[in-house]
């Protein structure tokens, strides 16, 4: 979900929208493919690895998403958002199709880097856009997506650790910023939504495939200002394809997802209605220790904004430090999460969306203010409304 | 005396600046023309700094200003490179934008329209949705977001979806000139067909960079590629790196890994950075820039001449008040500082009228000087030449600089001035140059130093740019030689008039005057010799070019009808005609035979040349090459036999130091080809030279059968204009011209690009006579006592201007005689030694008498004129006046 807003602010999509548990229609109301001939998502899909980490084209809507918490061998530590868009431009069926593979017009990739060193507050962050073809691309069969010379891939089995799965991020922010990670899932993959299907709103075409690993232990290297430094983390990776957006009445969304420290995570976010109320397709997931996902709707969680920030640069207000209360369904008890920005500016006000929003690292402490876990939180819709615009 | 700043301002604001005001028509002619020269040198300059800053790139226009850029060592790049390069930069943050380019021009209102007539377009062809990512402010700008959002089609608006087809981004200029507006159809010649496309939104302005000129349109680069027929293929690569501290050494870190890259024996890529490509523009444009630099030194030269002129007749006027404030106390030194002084304020303020003058000839010079060195070397236009402070400040330097040096003899001649003469008002006057001017060994040493050095090869420069340099040293030496001999001329004359003994009184004396010629007289006689002599030798030199270009014209286009896409205005346009075309059009019952031509820039030794694939039998019968060694046998215009044979042009021969039998090492794709030289023809196409090649040799090595023209003769009875009206009806993006017509056309041309000359001779003769004239008031107001001495004699006003007539008059036929006789070795140096060392041109002497006559007569009733003016204005001169 999370990284949506910004393809969509980009590529012209309505809001997307999260079913919460209950209330998903029969498998046999959702259609097979929309109106213009793309593919939509089935109940029962049967993934297939590395197949599905790879490129979707059936589907017009597509992104790789990893955020995470770092910590180099100076002590000091960093948090990261990296992002791949793709964009289909043309339906599957369509003839008009250029005749150069190299500058392709059936597909347009988007991305997004971002670097937040915790111990200076320093944030930077860039964008990166490109047509299908020589300088962006992603792979059908397996996970390797590139956009300029950035890259994320599932690495050849023999490179990877100890036979299990290994993906490798390497990309640079600006002249000053390079890294290349490695991920290593901890967890099993957790497929959001009912059946394998993550509707998004009232509308049934409307919904995703939505596969993700919320916890990946990360290594490798980050070259700041010239100075090479061996890092260790924890990463998220949402992988999501779908062909078709709704949520005419709403302005924006607010996301997070938390790792705690005890081994859960949980996966969170609101639809903001034009008058400030929450949409019934908002959700939260609790993903337990041994992954097992129990999602739960709108009136089972409450989303406190405990504090503002003002962006000097684009003059939006953002409720940067929030609290959130959510009934966990496993225990039967609601549980209270403080979530505070480590850094308050972490807004991408970049000029290629033309729509600037907050998307940074957080920690995470319990109703007693003892740190229990760290977060990636997404605000959008807050500088300028979305709605009408996509 | 009071200290010496302070006498100084004394000096000026009580005795310069009263002069000025009080003769402002020669003190304003004489800033005007110190004006003209300053003009000359900045307008130059100044076109040509925006002819080379055109080179830099325009893709530095929308994005940034690229690192570096490849190319293809010869030929287009293929697209698949952009991967390679990907994969080899690794995590290089780097910004890779390809470009492909072409020109093209609306089409022809009417069908005898002439060459040249039409407005070319440049089309680049960018990456477009990927150039949004150099929009951030860090790299300068690049397309706004409203710009970038408009130009980088992101949201499918084709029918059916998909990216816009040719849609074209105007530029603002061209948007206000021809009032188009989103949505506006282009109709364009593209190759050979017409293009039309739609005005898709305007090429934005980066912030401090100068606005795209009109002639530049943006176009999305598979689009660019697909109406060109260049579906996978670039023309260049830039690379924009992050901007930061790592810039520079990321450069040389790519840099070094693409050349690793590269394989010796058959190289992918030529790599360059934006220094050492702005570097190479200027380089190959240097032996341009300084023939022109040179030319208007010597315009300078002759303005400082007048400078000199001008304050030594100051000097003279200002005789008895120098000798007033001798006697004050007012030191020699003091004199000369205050002279000098105002010399540097006529370099100043004539300097600074010369910048604004300047600044507007650079304007009208931009589109001679640049069209021709874009024609020659570019193959982009200029607009305007920007003010450029930098030059402006070297120009001023000079000026002022230059003026001092020209005011140096008059101010120690005005400080040699003694208290004493106050009294007497006799003796000699100042006599500048009197004694130098009167040395004959000098006059021929200079005559004979310049004959030796045309001995001397040309300056060869980077680029493969020959300046002639010693035979511009020639030019100079001989000038000084004749004006030597001048003097001499005019003594002889007026020996030659007194034994005539004409009972004339106003010849009589202005041979009195002349029989033992001051040093006034032979330094005017010398300014004549050296503005007639410049041109009239200009004037030799593009007669005979005139002639030889008539020749080779007529014997150049003896075939019936040529062919090129309609596109093709100028050298260095890049449109083609399809195979399709052209096969169909050599099939076409009226065409006996049919030359196709290619062709190709190459790079030999860092040097550009010209690689044509033709029919050399074609060539040989319907081209009747001049030869200047021609090939020994047949073997080169038989297509079985001339595998690896070339004729190279005369200018290749010379720029290459190649000769008859010798091989030549040619680029192409993948490696090299060894060609040999069969046979030098004569060429006065190009000056880069070429080499023609067999053309199924040429389509076989370079994978291209696209053609640059195609020349046709036709079936005998066929009608020629017959044709061309078919072929114009059936391909609209076509040229079509008959013989007759391009000859004219090829003629008025090359006639426009030397109409420049004919004002330079008027200007060149202006100088002359304003010089004159200024001796003449010089003399006569020396000569004021005298004149009213005469007049009380009973010799009336009529006599006495008359006298000043014959005087200048003389004087003008002394200088006009040397001038004329030096500017036939001055023709035989442009003609002999400057042209062909500059271009490896020979040419066909031909001296344009009848401009020779009429230049002649101008100057000498212009001089008599000038001289009659200043007698008439000496008789009314009291024996004792200021101005």
């Amino acid at each position: 979900m999370n990284p949506m807003h910004i393809f969509k602010q980009w590529l012209g999509f309505g809001s997307l929208l999260w079913l919460a548990g209950q209330g998903l229609p029969a498998a046999a109301q959702l259609p097979s493919q929309t109106a213009d001939g793309y593919a939509l998502p089935q109940p029962g899909r049967h993934f297939a690895f590395p197949r599905d980490h790879g490129s979707h084209p059936e589907f017009a809507i597509e992104w790789w998403y990893v955020t995470g918490h770092l910590v180099a061998t100076n002590r000091s530590t960093y948090g990261f958002q990296a992002t791949f868009f793709r964009r289909a431009l043309l339906p599957p069926t369509s003839t008009n199709r250029s005749a150069s593979d190299d500058f392709g017009n059936d597909q347009i990739y988007l991305a997004h880097m971002a670097l937040v060193d915790k111990t200076s507050g320093e944030f930077r962050f860039q964008e990166r856009i490109n047509r299908a073809g020589w300088d962006a691309a992603a792979a059908t069969n397996t996970l390797d997506v590139r956009n300029g010379n950035w890259t994320y891939r599932l690495l050849p089995a023999a490179v990877g650790s100890a036979g299990r799965e290994t993906f490798a991020l390497q990309a640079t922010i600006g002249d000053a910023v390079a890294f290349t990670l490695d991920f290593t899932p901890q967890k099993p993959l957790v497929v959001f939504g009912t059946n394998g299907v993550s509707r998004k709103a009232q509308d049934p075409t409307a919904a995703s495939h939505y596969l993700t690993y919320t916890r990946l232990a990360a290594t490798g290297d980050l070259t700041l200002n010239d100075n090479h430094l061996a890092v260790t983390g924890e990463a998220w990776m949402d992988h999501e394809f779908s062909s078709s957006q709704v949520g005419t009445d709403q302005v924006g969304w607010d996301w997070l997802s938390l790792q705690l420290f005890d081994g859960r995570e949980i996966m969170a976010y609101r639809m903001r209605r034009a008058d400030g109320t929450t949409d019934p397709f908002s959700t939260l997931a609790w993903v337990d220790r041994q992954s097992a996902v129990r999602q739960v709707g709108p009136r089972q969680f409450k989303w406190t904004v405990l504090e503002h920030w003002h962006s000097r640069k684009t003059g939006t207000d953002y409720p940067a430090k929030m609290q959130l209360e959510a009934f966990n369904p496993a225990s039967g008890n609601w549980e209270t999460f403080v979530v505070e920005p480590l850094v308050p500016d972490q807004e991408l006000a970049g000029k290629i969306g033309g729509v600037g929003y907050w998307e940074g690292a957080c920690r995470v402490r319990d109703a007693a203010q003892h740190e229990i876990g760290r977060a990636y939180m997404e605000l959008t819709g807050y500088g300028q409304s979305l709605k009408g615009k996509f | 005396m009071p200290d010496q700043p302070h006498v100084l301002r004394i000096l000026w604001t009580r005795f310069a600046w009263r002069h000025w005001r009080l003769a402002p028509v020669s003190s304003w002619l004489l800033l005007l023309i110190l004006a003209l020269g300053v003009a000359a040198f900045f307008s130059i300059r100044l076109a040509n700094e925006a002819a080379v800053a055109g080179f830099a790139n325009f893709t530095d226009l929308i994005t940034s200003e690229s690192d570096g850029l490849i190319t293809a060592p010869v030929g287009p790049l293929p697209t698949a490179v952009l991967k390679d390069l990907r994969q080899l930069l690794g995590n290089t943050p780097v910004n890779l934008v390809p470009v492909l380019e072409t020109s093209a021009v609306p089409p022809r209102r009417a069908e005898t329209e002439g060459i040249g007539a039409r407005p070319t377009y440049q089309i680049l062809g960018l990456d477009l949705p990927a150039l949004v990512n150099l929009s951030s402010p860090a790299y300068g700008g690049g397309l706004p977001a409203t710009a970038s959002a408009e130009a980088s089609p992101s949201a499918p608006n084709q029918p059916g979806g998909g990216l816009r087809t040719n849609a074209v981004y105007i530029s603002a200029a061209l948007a206000r000139r021809d009032q188009l507006t989103n949505g506006s159809r282009l109709s364009l010649v593209i190759n050979d067909r017409l293009a039309a496309l739609e005005v898709a939104g305007l090429i934005p302005n980066r912030p401090n960079q100068p606005a795209a000129p009109a002639g530049l349109l943006i176009m999305d680069l598979p689009d660019l590629q697909r109406l060109t027929d260049k579906v996978g293929r670039l023309d260049r690569i830039e690379f924009v790196l992050e901007p930061g501290a790592l810039r520079a050494e990321r450069w040389a870190a790519i840099k070094q890994t693409l050349e690793g890259a590269n394989l010796p024996a058959a190289p992918r890529w030529v790599v360059s950075s934006s220094a050492e490509r702005r570097e190479a523009g200027v380089t190959m444009t240097r032996a341009f820039r300084l023939n022109l630099t040179i030319l208007s030194l010597l315009a300078l030269l002759v303005g400082l001449y007048l400078v000199f002129q001008g304050l030594n007749g100051a000097v003279v006027r200002r005789r008895n008040e120098i000798a007033i404030l001798r006697s004050l106390g007012v030191t020699a030194r003091q004199i000369q500082q205050a002279w000098l002084v105002e010399a540097a304020v006529i370099g100043l303020v004539g300097g600074l009228l010369g910048l604004a003058l300047g600044w507007l000839g650079a304007q009208l010079a931009v589109q001679t000087v640049g069209r021709t060195m874009h024609a020659l070397y570019f193959g982009r236009n200029v607009d305007s030449a920007p003010f450029d402070f930098q030059e402006a400040l070297i120009a001023l330097i000079v000026a002022v600089a230059a003026s001092t040096v020209a005011g140096w003899r008059p101010a120690r001649l005005a400080a040699n001035t003694p208290p004493a003469q106050i009294a007497s008002r006799t003796g000699t006057a100042s006599d500048p140059g009197g004694r130098w001017l009167q040395r004959m060994d000098l006059g021929l040493g200079l005559l004979g130093l310049g004959l030796l050095l045309t001995f001397l090869p040309p300056l060869r420069m980077e680029g493969g740019a020959r300046l002639p340099l010693a035979s511009y040293a020639t030019a100079l030496c001989w000038i000084f030689g004749a004006g030597v001999f001048a003097g001499q001329i005019l003594a002889g004359f007026a020996r030659f008039f007194q034994w005539l003994k004409w009972d004339s009184v106003p010849l009589g004396l202005a041979c009195s005057h002349l029989r033992k010629p001051s040093g006034r007289h032979r330094l005017a006689a010398a300014g004549l010799v050296c503005a007639v002599g410049m041109t009239a030798g200009m004037a030799i030199l593009v007669g005979s070019f005139d002639t030889t270009m008539r020749g080779w014209i007529a014997r150049t286009f003896q075939a019936d009808v040529y062919l090129s896409s309609d596109g093709d205005q100028t050298a260095s346009s890049i449109n083609r005609i399809a195979p399709a075309t052209w096969e169909s059009i050599a099939k076409d019952p009226s065409v006996k035979q049919a030359n196709v031509i290619q062709g190709r820039e190459l790079i030999l030794n860092g040097v550009s040349t010209l690689l044509v694939g033709h029919d050399p039998r074609f060539f040989r019968d319907y081209s009747k090459p001049a030869w200047v060694s021609a090939p020994q046998d047949d073997t080169v215009f038989d297509a079985a036999r001339n595998d690896h044979l070339v004729l190279a042009s005369e200018s290749f021969s010379e720029r290459f130091h190649v000769a008859q039998g010798e091989v030549v090492q040619v680029p192409v794709p993948g490696g090299f080809q060894p060609v040999t030289i069969a046979g030098i023809y004569a060429d006065y196409g190009n000056e880069r030279g070429a080499m023609l090649l067999e053309r199924g040799q040429f389509a076989k090595w370079f994978g291209t059968e696209m053609a640059a023209s195609v020349i046709l003769a036709l079936q005998p009875g066929s009608d020629p204009e017959a044709l061309r009206a078919k072929l114009r009806a059936a391909h609209p993006g076509l040229g079509v011209f008959t013989s007759g017509f391009l000859r004219g056309e090829a003629l008025r041309i090359f006639r426009q690009t030397f109409a420049v000359t004919y004002a330079l001779e008027l200007i060149g003769i202006l100088v002359a006579v304003v010089g004159l004239a200024f001796t003449m008031t010089s003399l006569l107001w020396e000569r004021r006592n005298d004149l009213a001495t005469l007049r009380a004699l009973g010799l009336r006003r009529r006599e006495l201007s008359w006298a000043a007539a014959l005087e200048g008059g003389l004087l003008a036929v002394a200088g006009l005689s040397a001038g004329l006789l030096v500017s036939l070795a001055l023709g035989w140096l442009l003609i002999f030694r400057i042209n062909k060392q500059t271009f490896g041109w020979t040419l066909q002497t031909d001296h344009p008498w009848g401009q020779l006559i009429i230049l002649a007569l101008l100057v000498l009733a212009s001089a008599t004129l000038a001289g009659w003016f200043a007698g008439r204005w000496s008789t009314r001169l009291p024996a004792e006046r200021e101005e």
